[in-house]
């Protein structure tokens, strides 16, 4: 049985689109769940043992709470926003953590190596100083002025531009990106990383997007969003331990981890440990 | 005590791959230079398998954030820091590779002899079977531990046997025969074996 730390936490178990009137079978922190429609499109997620629980249908996924929810589920302002596409990008399973995904997520450092020539290149490698910070008032991880040379950093970049990004960590499985917009000036862009865990070591991700981009075909942001994706997998399906080590010991982080740094204390602190290991091997 | 990983000739410069010795995860690699080094396959920073990395020079890099490796295993550069100096500290922990007859060998720290010579022979090829190495060895009528000898298809062999686990092996084949039949009748009975291992079957 995981703790309440854990089972007190929202979590994404289904992209609505696709949630046919057969419903999903899935798991959830080990245990087997199921979610479908219930009267009037409301959703429901059940236990193996027919208990509904607390769910929400928002940012295009339906979330479930497996215990009591110590907050509302957090907020996106500008998922309401006019002019926005909101881009539901579907389902990777990965074997790993569920936090090495959102640690992965909210890291830059790997953009030359692993995005080559999309959202990094050499020989534009340095992560220069940014800030970072655990919010106590919304007890949020927050990371801002972030800039990295990108030679294409979205679908609807023409060449290299230098991009400013901010990540925040709402939920402990949870990775929200804001990100300079090329058409739109002064606002943002925003891809998410909704996290499932199944396992201690097996995961389904759920990214989502709310862009302004008027112009690239939806099938186009869905590939883009996807191959990234599918290139980080290749990494985090390779990293050992499997369990994401809270513990200082096992790994070595410099200045340009600061964010992953502030996530695992923000982690330890309030007890989440589904996934991650405590002791330095 | 050595572990045989590979056919020298399978391993050629700017190649790294992983391997098992002695019951560790090893990343196999060979420098511009020619140069064979095997090491702990994880890479300090963020634990990424250094197998999936990439050569340059006489340097391996981690393919998540290009940390880059010297000869012995000291971080050389940290690209999202290029200023930097990378601490002393900051390691992968290196074993002992060497070469010898057509072999590549490994060993967690450097043994008191040279690894074995099987003498002047050709390298044929590698292959995994699924099936222990005693398991093996005996149904194959080799006689030996780590290189075992004998006849198959009617051929002289020698095979360096790399367990890597209580059910599976390595066996990397050299033999004397230098004729293209020969060669491919020796190839085919290794695949037979494989196949006939695998099932479970045992020497009579």
């Amino acid at each position: 049985m995981t703790s309440e730390a854990i089972r007190n936490e929202w979590y994404p178990v289904a992209l609505a689109s696709q949630l046919g009137p057969e419903g999903r079978d899935t798991r959830l922190l080990g245990e087997p769940i199921r979610v479908d429609w219930a009267a009037q499109g409301r959703p429901r997620v059940r236990a193996a043992d027919g208990r509904e629980m607390a769910t929400r249908l928002r940012y295009g996924h339906i979330w479930a709470c497996p215990g009591t929810p110590s907050r509302e589920l957090f907020d996106i302002p500008e998922a309401d926003q006019p002019g926005r596409r909101l881009v539901d990008v579907g389902v990777v399973r990965v074997k790993c953590s569920p936090l090495r995904a959102v640690e992965n997520f909210l890291d830059i450092a790997h953009f030359p190596f692993v995005h080559t020539d999309i959202l990094g290149a050499e020989p534009h490698t340095e992560v220069g100083k940014y800030d970072v910070a655990i919010r106590e008032e919304v007890d949020e991880v927050w990371a801002t002025k972030v800039h990295f040379y990108q030679p294409q950093a979205a679908k609807s970049a023409a060449g290299g531009i230098t991009t400013e990004y901010m990540y925040r960590v709402p939920a402990p499985t949870v990775s929200i990106l804001y990100k300079t917009c090329p058409p739109r000036p002064g606002e943002w862009d925003v891809i998410t990383l909704f996290v499932q865990p199944l396992e201690e070591n097996l995961c389904e991700v759920w990214p989502w997007m709310a862009l302004f981009d008027d112009e690239t075909p939806m099938t186009d942001l869905i590939h883009f969003q996807q191959t990234i994706f599918l290139q980080d997998r290749s990494i985090l399906e390779n990293q050992l331990p499997r369990l994401l080590p809270l513990d200082p010991g096992m790994e070595i982080p410099t200045r340009a981890d600061l964010t992953s740094v502030a996530y695992r204390r923000w982690l330890k602190r309030r007890g989440y440990t589904y996934g991650a290991q405590l002791v330095a091997a | 005590m050595w572990t045989p990983v590979a056919l020298s000739r399978d391993v050629p410069p700017l190649v790294v791959l992983p391997v098992v010795a002695g019951g560790r995860e090893l990343a196999l690699w060979r420098s511009a230079s020619g140069r064979i080094a095997a090491w702990a396959d994880r890479c300090p920073h963020r634990g990424m398998r250094l197998s999936h990395g990439f050569v340059r020079g006489e340097a391996l890099s981690c393919i998540y954030h290009g940390w880059s490796y010297g000869a012995a295993g000291n971080c050389l550069r940290i690209p999202a820091h290029p200023d930097l100096e990378p601490p002393e500290t900051i390691r992968v922990a290196v074993h002992v590779a060497a070469e010898a007859g057509g072999l590549i060998w490994v060993a967690p720290s450097a043994p008191e002899a040279p690894p074995p010579d099987p003498g002047a022979l050709q390298p044929l090829r590698s292959l995994t079977v699924e099936a222990g190495t005693a398991a093996v060895l005996s149904l194959a009528g080799l006689a030996g531990d780590t290189l075992a000898r004998g006849h198959l298809a009617g051929v002289e062999v020698t095979v360096a046997v790399q367990p890597i686990g209580p059910a599976r092996c390595a066996l990397h084949v050299l033999t004397g025969a230098a004729g293209a039949a020969e060669r491919i009748a020796l190839s085919r009975e290794l695949d037979a074996l494989r196949r006939r291992a695998e099932a479970g079957e045992m020497a009579a």
